[in-house]
């Protein structure tokens, strides 16, 4: 199960106080993908490091018993001065997975050749990503974590990840956050909707897109 | 070159409790930290030594030209080692826990890695690393000739504990207060470090000092434990001065407002 149990924060000082999310509880539906729909600035990215746990929330707390990857398109948490090899092994062992067989999955997803025992500061950009997303698919998380903003990589590579995550789809979700429309209907099956701080939930994706279109012209028209 | 299917099929991952998954990500934080720091380079380890060293061969030279050649009935040498070894081992973990609460960590972007796990894997890196070195000091003093006998092994361990609470406690303290005030990690540094080398210890003993002096030096607990360490380890020194309660209640109370603090300016984190 991922909850969030109300959830509450805010940033800046004194008179500048500013909620980003305020007092948000939601369980996350069992085996179902979620899309994460918000403006620019209505604090998605915020809201996708509370779930991952790369931050706290001010107050409330955030459940996590399912197996939940970082936020995909993350890379600051690899270590630059390591191969892609050491870092496969890193992550597997904070995950607990055998290391010989995420090394080797690893590897095969993103085809780095003799790269991948070379130091990731050698990468270059897109090898990075093509990395980081392989090292994901090499476990088995029960939740993907992305925030669409982040993501990158060729067509070509693209296509191959949206196959793997095709067959993935049996076992595992994705908590997608995006503020595009499409990406969420390609991808999810129910959608939620940041507003002011509050998370809206829908079981039907027009339903959010409807509400999401309200918002937004809200804003365009004031 | 596509794969075939069969191999896209993930590693199972299993569910653990919460205090087999804080083991595990220590002891990969732990392995990251001395592979990223010494792995590819082959002269890592060696810097470490070099740095004490340095500064004891500077001192044990002072000492030379002063005509003295023992302090507190050890010899010079192993006087120093005793006394610098624990200091920096302060340092370095004040200055790594107090950076490792500052800014967003990125390795806090996986799931189960928090704050608390890169802290004490710091910890415990700067703590084995510097003990490492203490004991590779020692046994190059033994190998070129000095003669002693460890009275008191436990003791020694207890006063390097000490020495590592003290600079993690002060780490949590001051970086705390660096989140909220940022002039406080400018100035930390220099004026935690001048004043705390100068008064714990490293090149004196405590007997040595005149009355008024030394009471106020002994406010300073990494005196005293700089002190127990030579009492622990040289059947000739002997101080009288040590005081254990103080430090152990210091380093709690120390921590526990550490703790507190960061606790309170992880909130304004902007």
């Amino acid at each position: 199960m991922i909850a969030l149990e109300n959830v509450t924060k805010s940033y800046g000082l004194g008179d500048q106080t500013h909620r980003v999310l305020n007092n948000i509880s939601f369980s996350f539906p069992y085996r179902k993908s979620v899309g994460i729909l918000g403006a620019n600035g209505a604090g998605k990215s915020t809201l996708i490091k509370i779930i991952g746990g790369a931050e706290r929330p001010d107050s409330g707390r955030v459940i996590r018993t399912s197996r939940l990857s970082w936020p995909m398109g993350y890379s600051g948490g690899f270590q630059g001065t390591l191969t892609g090899r050491e870092n496969a092994r890193f992550v597997a062992r904070i995950y607990g997975a055998p290391f010989d067989e995420v090394e080797r999955k690893t590897n095969e997803f993103a085809e780095l050749g003799q790269y991948f025992d070379r130091p990731l500061s050698s990468y270059s950009a897109g090898m990075k990503s093509r990395f980081a997303m392989s090292l994901s698919y090499a476990l088995d998380f029960e939740y993907y974590l992305v925030d669409e903003a982040l993501e990158t990589g060729d067509a070509r590579l693209k296509e191959k990840f949206r196959q793997i995550f095709k067959e993935r789809r049996q076992t595992s979700s994705v908590i997608l956050v995006s503020h595009n429309e499409q990406t969420i209907r390609k991808n999810c099956d129910v959608a939620t909707v940041l507003h002011q701080g509050k998370l809206h939930y829908f079981d039907n994706l027009d339903d959010a897109f409807m509400l999401y279109r309200k918002i937004l012209f809200k804003k365009i028209a004031a | 070159m596509t794969q075939p299917q069969a191999n896209t099929a993930p590693t199972v991952l299993k569910r653990d409790s919460a205090f087999a998954v804080q083991c595990r990500v220590l002891h990969a934080l732990i392995l990251r930290e001395l592979k990223s720091r010494y792995g590819n380079r082959r002269l890592g380890f060696m810097w470490a030594v070099i740095e004490p060293l340095m500064f004891i061969s500077v001192f044990v030279a002072g000492f030379h030209l002063i005509g003295r050649s023992s302090q507190g009935g050890v010899e010079a040498p192993l006087f120093f080692v005793a006394g610098f070894s624990p200091f920096f081992m302060f340092r370095d973990i004040f200055s790594q826990v107090k950076s490792g609460t500052q800014g967003q960590q990125s390795l806090m972007m996986f799931p189960q890695v928090t704050r608390m796990d890169i802290l004490l894997s710091k910890l415990i890196v700067n703590a084995l690393i510097s003990i490492s070195v203490f004991i590779v000091l020692m046994l190059g003093l033994y190998v070129i000739g000095f003669q002693y006998r460890i009275e008191n092994p436990l003791g020694v361990l207890i006063g390097f504990s000490l020495i590592a609470s003290i600079g993690l406690g002060m780490g949590l303290v001051f970086g705390a207060l660096a989140i909220r005030y940022e002039f406080i990690s400018s100035f930390s540094e220099p004026l935690l470090g001048r004043p705390l080398f100068l008064t714990s210890g490293l090149f004196f003993s405590a007997s040595v000092l005149p009355p008024n002096v030394r009471e106020v030096f002994l406010y300073n607990p990494l005196l005293h434990c700089i002190e127990y360490i030579r009492t622990s380890m040289f059947v000739s020194f002997d101080s009288r001065y040590v005081d254990l309660p103080y430090v152990v209640i210091f380093t709690l109370i120390l921590n526990s407002f550490g703790l507190m603090l960061l606790g309170v300016f992880e909130r304004q984190r902007k």
